[in-house]
């Protein structure tokens, strides 16, 4: 956090980084191919291991794994419990438990086939992989850079945010204070009432603290620019958002995919339109905003056309193409079959996807590990006095 | 040509039964640093958040009369309306803070204005030089020391560009050192950028030089402006210097040191040295040997050791960061520490919370910490309950102490004096030995500070040992006996608080300084020596 | 705090339905519909941050002064500092009496954005940004919304209700986020998945069935915390909330001297 604005030059912005991830995660979601899912996973760990932030959480991708790793392994114990069999190959058998009739009539246990468990590892890899996506986006992008770049609709409610953050870790050391006063009173017991007691006072303070904080942001002109919102962008808002849950509704519901998908976008291009106009209202200016270079629209081009490789791919007619093209492009071997069992093969625009995953790593540069908090910053130090107050020469002593 | 005016300014607040400000009128002149002055609720806030618009649009409240700054009448202008001309400094700054950097918090107003990003990026950079404070642009507000705070508080009003600065009680938290900055800070920028300054302030003793008006509050909803000179003359508010003109008869109060050594020495006034106080000769009640307090690699306090007497005060004094808080909280055995502490021969590390507290009784720096019933009533009866003593004690022991409330009162809307003598009350429920008492006098005005003074000669009386740790060189010099003087985590002295004080540059009270090389302390000492 | 108390109501009636959509999603989708049930909620992960966007901007924008959004961050702070507490024992959420409190205290609309926010902001600080972080914005919005909605009552009788309220909330609230993420903790070829061939009250029997099978013990817990506490801080919070609601809504007003004296 100490050295964010001299990485504001050298980082990319954080809605590139999640562009990209989205992409990869769409892309992901067409495709069931085990070999596929597993280079993107290795190539994904390997960006955000060599371009990963600094936030407290970047170490956490290891917390996604394992998160991936348990989704794999819910999935195939209830596939074992309670699958539905089909196939050939009988791996090994269960005794058959039959479950009342108001449980509709489930039977646990029965016999487990290959095919049935690959199915469902291959089911349960893909969205390992897209989860994945995610934490590495979390990773890759610093959420607080994020909300200094949010629309300007939504202003206010990154205020709020930003607000919420800044008073959290003060609350945090306003309880300790209160617990080690209790303890002065004599009551050093944590039972409930005295975390009661703890609490009240906390929350009157909090409360009190949001009104000192509304008068110095009073002062300081928040609201100031506000104008009157444009007539016509709350209908705008509302219609878009309606019409674009009918298209998804549809897009479930029936097979009008084109109408739906149609729907779908004009009802997010008019929100995201209404969303400007509404942000038009507060002419609030932004300090040293993070630039979109050239290298962010690379980075999530390459996202977007992750996606639009597989799904264009998934979507091609085999029988359509010349047999050559047809042989080159192989758009079965995204969804290898598990019934019967084949192994799965590699096709060159694979490849070319786990490259395109790859392509951060030239357009960006690595972070430069900023020093380790001071030891100023020790809560049990700044529980005992309000104030951090410290002595000039010892700021010299931990550059 | 005034920048601000009020015009029968008069303020009630609702449910009050008296008005706050009652037909206040003035003018301030451009470039001004103008102090207001007043004992705790007498109007203080409120006149300074009329200025701003805060009263009545923030607050609630009728305001009748006209306040006009810079040609705007704030009937008409809300405060954000005024950002850019009358900036605000409430009185905890890190409370005011909107981000979490310094930059951030600078760029925050401007931002709001809609300035032009480029526009901004100057401005900032310009007003990080003026405070100080460049070096410390990156770094997180919660790490800042107070005087930093203050000053990046400052700063982030400074960055809208105002003609006006408002300051509530900037100093109060400080010790002398930062106030010392935040005061320097604040004399540049009226005298080098030409702004008006109005700041309120308990701590009277080292802003008066810098002044060139006073407002006067007495409490009654009027107000006295003029030259700070005479206002003070006529003032209850009294710092050592106004006391030193009542005693010696002067129709002006001497505003600094060296006017008032000038003219004693002009007058030929020496008052005779005070005698020598007498050693406390009560039994040792604290004990402690070696006591040393870690929190990780941080060492807060190093080797030591001290002995507390019965019925003896002690004042504890040092830079803020020295240590001071911990070696407190040690003794009263809250603290993991190495060392011997005994207490009437117990450690009381080694009692529970309740047995500790019979030994040893702490109030900390933020008294209200401990209060977290409803009423006075309520807290009373509750510290009835924990220190096993007959009901009604501590509401007796509370009226002694000179606070008069009703029960019903929520003690979250008593005066900072209030709430410290119903603390002191609660704590002193249970009759301890010894009573440490964590800088007790932050927020306190000078009448309240004088009835602390008299509350703990009356427990040192009773016999009881007291050690207040504080930075405030002039409570120190009435209060006390005996002085310790931390630094680094360490004793460097234990004398008595006429030699300490006395014999050193920076802790000497005022009166020292005026009447140097006669060991007088306080102005009684100049009213019996004379 | 100033909120327009005519526009919130229609950005609220939206978010309710198009969050009724979204959560019974796997009840609507259809086998013929070429989607498959993966591909069924990244439609919503598009669609629900575009309109969470539009509620939150024109709850909080616009409408809210600096108080309301002072009162929002700080309130949305205690919130997030009381997430990670409970994290590791089943259940325990204490979050949601704070949203329920404020809720009922500040509106409805209030209600929603501090329930939005504070899952946010605790989002941020301990697990980052996932793909339920907007299914449980809006859940969470909803707990605060449908508190300020709750009908008229005073002393114990509202304490009652809140902490019947809140009951009812904690149970909701995990049937609906269980609800959408059946097919992720299930897939789709066992006896207890979603089937998209059989009819949505099969469907609903077999939800009914899994829930039974893996959270219940969760929003038990929850709804047990969400009654205890609000029984145990409901009255002093109230009266606090109310306070500063009293302090930050007055009407001002300022008179000229009076001419003669």
């Amino acid at each position: 956090m100490a050295d964010e604005r001299t990485q504001t030059l050298t980082s990319l912005h954080p809605w590139a980084w999640w562009c990209w991830a989205i992409g990869i995660g769409i892309a992901v979601s067409g495709t069931t191919n085990p070999l596929l899912l597993a280079l993107i996973a290795t190539a994904m760990v390997a960006v955000v291991m060599l371009r990963r932030s600094d936030a407290p959480w970047a170490r956490s991708v290891k917390t996604y794994l394992l998160l991936s790793l348990f989704v794999i392994g819910m999935r195939l114990f209830f596939q074992i419990l309670l699958g539905g069999n089909h196939g050939e190959t009988v791996l090994f058998t269960l005794p058959q438990v039959p479950l009342p009739d108001w449980a509709a009539g489930i039977q646990l246990g029965g016999t487990v086939t290959a095919e049935a468990l690959t199915s469902t590892l291959y089911d349960a890899l893909r969205l390992a992989v897209m989860l994945l996506c995610i934490g590495a986006a979390n990773a890759l992008a610093n959420p607080r850079q994020a909300l200094r770049s949010v629309p300007a609709a939504l202003y206010e409610a990154s205020v709020a945010v930003v607000i919420a953050l800044s008073v959290a870790p003060q609350l945090i050391e306003s309880v300790q204070r209160v617990r080690r006063a209790r303890r002065l009173r004599g009551n050093s017991s944590t039972s409930l009432r005295t975390l009661g007691t703890i609490a009240m006072p906390v929350l009157a303070d909090a409360v009190e603290r949001s009104m000192a904080l509304a008068a110095g942001m009073e002062s300081r002109g928040f609201g100031r620019t506000r104008g009157l919102p444009t007539k016509g962008t709350l209908p705008l808002m509302l219609v878009s958002s309606m019409v674009a849950t009918a298209g998804v509704f549809l897009l479930l519901s029936t097979d009008f995919w084109a109408l739906s998908l149609g729907l779908l976008a004009a009802g997010v291009t008019a929100a995201t339109l209404g969303l400007r106009l509404a942000g038009r209202r507060l002419r609030v200016t932004a300090y040293r905003p993070h630039p979109w270079r050239a290298r962010e629209t690379l980075v999530a081009a390459s996202g977007v056309l992750a996606a639009v490789a597989v799904l264009g791919l998934g979507w091609l007619d085999p029988e359509a193409l010349s047999p050559a093209l047809a042989s080159l492009l192989d758009p079965a071997a995204l969804t290898p079959s598990t019934n019967p069992l084949v192994w799965p093969g590699l096709s060159l625009p694979m490849l070319v996807v786990v490259g395109l995953v790859l392509a951060p790593i030239p357009l960006t540069r690595a972070r430069h590990r900023p020093e380790t908090a001071s030891t100023r910053n020790d809560t049990r130090v700044r529980s005992l006095r309000p104030r951090a107050e410290t002595e000039p020469e010892r700021e010299l002593a931990w550059r | 040509m005034a920048v601000i005016t009020f015009d029968e300014v008069s303020v009630t607040y609702p449910g009050a039964g008296r008005s706050t400000l009652e037909r206040v009128s003035f003018e301030l002149p451009e470039g001004d640093l103008c102090l207001v002055i007043g004992a705790t609720g007498s109007g203080k806030s409120t006149l300074l958040g009329a200025i701003n618009g805060l009263v009545p649009h923030f607050t609630g409240g009728t305001l009748r009369g006209r306040v006009i700054v810079d040609g705007r009448d704030t009937a008409r202008h809300r405060p954000r309306d005024l950002a850019d001309v009358v900036g605000y400094v409430g009185q905890d700054p890190l409370r005011g803070f909107v981000t979490d950097t310094v930059e951030d918090e600078i760029a925050y107003g401007m931002e709001q204005l809609g300035t032009d990003p480029v526009a901004m990026r100057k401005r900032v950079e310009e007003t990080l030089d003026l405070m100080g404070i460049a070096d410390l642009r990156r770094r997180p507000l919660t790490e800042l020391s107070g005087g930093q705070q203050q000053r990046v508080a400052i700063a982030a009003v400074l960055a809208a560009q105002p003609r006006v600065l408002v300051l509530d009680e900037p100093t109060s938290a400080l010790d002398p050192t930062a106030a010392q900055d935040v005061l320097a800070a604040i004399s540049t920028l009226v005298h080098e950028v030409g702004l008006t300054v109005v700041l309120a302030e308990h701590r009277l003793e080292r802003v008066m030089q810098a002044a060139d008006s006073a407002i006067w509050l007495p409490g009654d909803g009027t107000a006295t402006c003029g030259k700070p000179a005479e206002v003070l003359a006529q003032a209850t508010v009294t710092p050592p210097l106004a006391e030193l003109a009542r005693i010696a008869g002067w129709s002006r109060v001497p505003l600094s040191v060296r006017e008032a050594r000038r003219r004693a020495l002009r007058e030929d006034l020496v008052p005779a040295a005070p005698e020598l106080p007498v050693n406390g000769t009560g039994p040792v009640v604290l004990s402690a040997r070696d006591v040393e307090v870690r929190y990780g690699d941080v060492t807060a306090v190093r080797n030591v050791s001290l002995d507390l007497r019965g019925g003896t005060v002690t004042t504890l004094l040092g830079r803020n960061g020295a240590g001071k808080s911990s070696l407190l909280w040690a003794l009263q055995g809250a603290l993991t520490c190495a060392g011997d502490i005994t207490v009437c021969g117990r450690d009381p590390r080694t009692l529970s919370a309740a047995g500790a507290r019979r030994q040893v009784t702490l109030v900390p720096q933020t008294a209200a910490d401990l209060l977290y019933l409803p009423s006075v009533g309520a807290e009373c009866a509750q510290a009835d309950a924990e220190s096993d003593v007959a009901p009604g004690t501590t509401a007796k022991l509370l009226r002694t102490l000179g606070v008069d409330v009703p029960d019903d009162r929520d003690p979250r809307d008593l005066s900072e004096g209030q709430r410290l003598a119903l603390v002191l009350a609660i704590q002193l429920a249970v009759r301890p030995p010894v009573l440490l008492l964590d800088e007790p006098t932050r927020g306190l005005d000078y009448r309240a500070k004088a009835e602390l003074r008299r509350m703990i000669r009356t427990l040192a009386a009773q016999g009881v040992a007291v050690l207040i740790s504080t930075h405030d060189v002039e409570f120190a010099a009435g209060a006390s006996r005996r002085t310790l003087l931390m630094a680094d985590g360490e004793l460097i002295a234990d004398a008595t608080t006429a030699d300490l004080l006395t014999s050193s540059p920076a802790y000497a009270p005022q009166m020292t300084k005026v009447f140097a090389p006669v060991p007088v302390l306080t102005p009684d000492d100049v009213a019996r020596g004379l | 705090m100033e909120t327009d108390a005519r526009r919130v109501p229609w950005a609220v009636g939206v978010a309710i339905v198009i969050g009724v959509v979204a959560f019974s999603w796997p009840l609507f989708l259809r086998p013929d519909s070429g989607m498959s049930a993966t591909q069924a909620p990244i439609m919503f992960a598009i669609v629900l941050p575009v309109v969470l966007a539009i509620v939150l901007s024109e709850v909080a924008g616009g409408r809210m002064d600096a108080k309301a959004l002072a009162m929002l961050g700080v309130l949305a702070a205690v919130g997030t500092i009381l997430r990670p507490l409970s994290a590791g024992t089943a259940g325990f959420e204490l979050v949601f009496f704070i949203m329920i409190l404020a809720g009922r205290v500040f509106g409805a609309g209030f209600g929603f954005t501090l329930g939005a926010i504070t899952l946010f902001t605790s989002a941020l600080i301990t697990s980052g940004v996932g793909p339920w972080l907007p299914y449980q914005m809006l859940a969470s919005g909803f707990v605060g919304l449908f508190a300020g909605l709750l009908p008229r009552a005073s002393g114990r009788a509202e304490i009652v209700l809140l902490a019947a309220y809140g009951m009812v909330s904690a149970f909701a609230y995990g049937w609906v986020m269980d609800f959408s993420f059946w097919p992720f903790g299930i897939g789709s070829d066992t006896q207890l998945s979603f089937d998209a061939a059989l009819g949505p009250l099969e469907n609903l029997h077999r939800f009914v069935l899994y829930n039974l099978a893996t959270s219940m013990g969760w929003n038990l817990g929850r709804a047990l915390t969400n009654a205890a506490l609000i029984v145990l801080l409901g009255v002093p919070l109230l009266r606090l909330f109310r306070r500063s609601a009293r302090r930050a809504q007055f009407v001002p007003s300022t008179q000229p001297a009076p001419l003669a004296e």
